[in-house]
């Protein structure tokens, strides 16, 4: 690949770069900086950028204002882990079957499954809160966990259906002439191929499934025990005054165990992401 | 260990008819190569013989036994693929052990039998290893162990070599002949490259265009070619072939004008009515020796090997015409020679491309 630039291109990217970023992390640097100042700090004018009381406080404040909220942050990565297990289930073989098998409809269905994730879940809430009722599923786990597997479903298949399809099939073939199965084959050869398609697949299933709760707790959920980080938030907010420093702070000890998943599997995201994009 | 037969075998992709009713009877314990051109079939008829294909038309019989329908393992056949597909997550021990732990065989047989293949394979002391830390070479002989460890009865080679590198490919011609005396097996091998084909195979198959242009040995391919296909396609360098004009036709030969007007009486069989018609004649550049009368050929382009000379040139109204001469062939670039050609090696071929019958040819070598 070309990648000769001169200096002022050098300087212009980075530049955009910045800005880029500053745009992204800028929020989240605000969070911080909201976590640490004293409630009343927070409504002073004029604005001041640090002062000495600025402390922690707000970090240990935030589970006796919201007694709940280790059980919140618990909830969040359960609801999240069962969405991420059960929708890799669903989607293995299905982007197996994808990648090699030949189907009527094999084009229609992949279109209508992108089709889908067209639709935010939002638009579908209150079919699928009658659908839900009908099933005696509200305020369970359940009500959060099978719309969210729902619709992460056809991302998966998306995603790990080109992953697949980069396996040489010399290797199924040699295995078949083998006399292996295709059930031996995906999972002795194939699935230990596919580990970084799976991180990829896995990790971004997670984080649609962390970000994706709020709407389906909110709606489907009244339970304040069952109920996730995004939607436990919310008791921050109380009758007199809103806690921002320590919602701030909750938030961010949410978000943390996914950046923390982020940064660890970073590698795999980026190639995977791009993986099948050019011809190698 | 098997005979395999082949009966009427016919493949269409779609409206695209890529093989003919191709019969062919291969027998126990021989070797044979399948060879032609890319996109000739070989490597679809390969496929259909292992399985990996369903023939549209047409019956595969290994030993006696339709096996048509059945899949690849129950035909008692182990193929080695051209990428060589090896499990690259998996070391060279479960690599070759892979068709044993499908059929669950216990693990001292296991060992046993993979300890075997290894030996024969010289890979003793690579089993640990992955894939990805041996050479092309040692890779070609993971992929032929994990074939020999099943015991088949016929073995597949898609154009096995042709991802080693030159020198390699010389040494890895002469380790698969020694292997095919030693397991005794009948073998399959489907290469593009003629000089695979000649110096491995028991028999060879040429394929042009989805049908069998010649089923025979090497030698026969060689001194008798069906037709011109084969003629050009078996030989290095590739025969010349030399339009001509029959002026006579005798009992047991015929009189020919080439391409420039030397004429030529050659010992060959025809039939009435091809006086007047055009053939070719086929002459192998190594048919021919530097003489005072004889073809003239202007020698454009000299090759010096060492042990022979190789010229490119023209004869007549521009046909081009090789020769491969000694060594020390007193020729130059830019200059002509003269060639006597024995009438007796010269090669005719009709419109068609048939060959006419020769008279005398070469004995053939068992």
């Amino acid at each position: 690949m070309m990648d000769r630039y001169t200096k002022m291109q050098i300087v212009g990217i980075y530049a955009a770069i910045t800005v880029f970023l500053i745009f992204i992390l800028l929020p989240f640097f605000e969070m911080f900086m909201a976590s640490l100042r004293p409630l009343e700090h927070l409504f002073r004018s004029p604005y001041q950028f640090w002062s000495s009381d600025f402390s922690f406080q707000a970090y240990s404040d935030m589970w006796v204002t919201v007694p709940l909220l280790g059980r919140y942050i618990l909830n969040s990565i359960f609801i999240a882990f069962s969405v991420t297990a059960l929708t890799m289930i669903f989607v293995v073989p299905a982007a197996y079957a994808y990648a090699r098998l030949d189907f009527p409809f094999k084009n229609i269905s992949l279109g209508i499954f992108l089709g889908v994730n067209m639709f935010t879940g939002a638009v579908l809430l209150i079919p699928l809160y009658r659908v839900l009722r009908t099933m005696g599923l509200l305020n369970t786990y359940w009500a959060m966990i099978i719309p969210g597997v729902a619709f992460l479903i056809p991302t998966g298949i998306w995603l790990l259906r080109s992953y697949l399809e980069k396996i040489p099939r010399e290797l199924e073939e040699a295995a078949f002439v083998d006399g292996a199965t295709r059930m031996y084959t995906l999972r002795r050869v194939v699935l230990p191929l596919a580990v970084p398609g799976l991180i990829v697949v896995g990790v971004a299933v997670f984080i649609g499934a962390y970000a994706q709760q709020f709407l389906f707790a909110i709606t489907f959920n009244q339970q304040r025990e069952l109920q996730p980080l995004p939607a436990g938030l919310y008791e921050f907010i109380g009758y007199q005054d809103v806690t921002w420093n320590q919602m701030m702070a909750a938030a961010l000890v949410g978000v943390l165990p996914v950046m923390v998943i982020f940064l660890f599997l970073q590698k795999y995201l980026v190639a995977g992401l791009t993986a099948g994009a050019v011809k190698e | 260990m098997a005979t395999l037969d082949l009966n009427n075998i016919s493949k269409s992709f779609g409206a695209a008819k890529v093989l003919h009713d191709i019969n062919l009877a291969i027998n126990d314990r021989e070797f044979v190569v399948f060879v032609g051109p890319s996109g000739c079939g070989k490597s679809t008829l390969l496929r259909i013989i292992a399985g990996l294909e369903e023939a549209t038309g047409g019956q595969i019989i290994i030993d006696g036994n339709d096996v048509s329908r059945a899949d690849p393992v129950d035909r008692g056949i182990s193929m080695v693929f051209q990428s060589y597909a090896l499990y690259p997550h998996l070391s060279v021990f479960e690599n070759i052990a892979f068709p044993l732990r499908v059929q669950k065989i216990a693990d001292a047989e296991l060992k046993e039998r993979v300890g075997r293949a290894a030996e024969i394979l010289q890979l003793t002391d690579k089993l640990q290893l992955k894939p990805g830390q041996l050479s092309g070479g040692q890779r070609q002989r993971v992929a032929i162990g994990r074939s020999i460890v099943r015991n088949p009865k016929v073995f597949l080679f898609d154009e096995p070599l042709s991802n080693l590198d030159a020198a390699l490919r010389g040494d890895m011609r002469v380790e698969l002949s020694q292997l095919h005396s030693q397991l005794n097996a009948t073998m399959v091998y489907v290469t593009h490259d003629q000089v695979e084909a000649m110096t491995m195979a028991d028999r060879i198959v040429v394929l042009n265009g989805g049908r069998v242009e010649q089923f025979g040995t090497p030698m026969e391919l060689y001194h008798h070619p069906a037709t011109k296909f084969v003629a050009s396609f078996i030989g290095q360098p590739n025969m010349n072939l030399i339009p001509a004009k029959v002026l006579e036709a005798g009992a047991g030969d015929i009189t020919v004008e080439l391409d420039g007007g030397a004429k030529m009486t050659l010992p060959v069989e025809s039939q009435g009515g091809i006086v007047g018609s055009k053939v070719e004649v086929g002459i192998r550049p190594e048919d021919v020796s530097l003489a005072d009368e004889g073809l003239r050929v202007g020698v454009r382009v000299l090759e010096r090997l060492g042990g022979a000379s190789i010229t490119y040139g023209t004869i007549g109204n521009g046909t081009r015409f090789c020769a491969s001469l000694p060594g020390n062939a007193p020729v130059q670039e830019g200059k002509d020679m003269t060639l006597a050609v024995d009438p007796a090696a010269c090669h005719v071929f009709d419109a068609n491309g048939d060959v006419l019958r020769r008279q005398s040819a070469p004995a053939l070598v068992a």
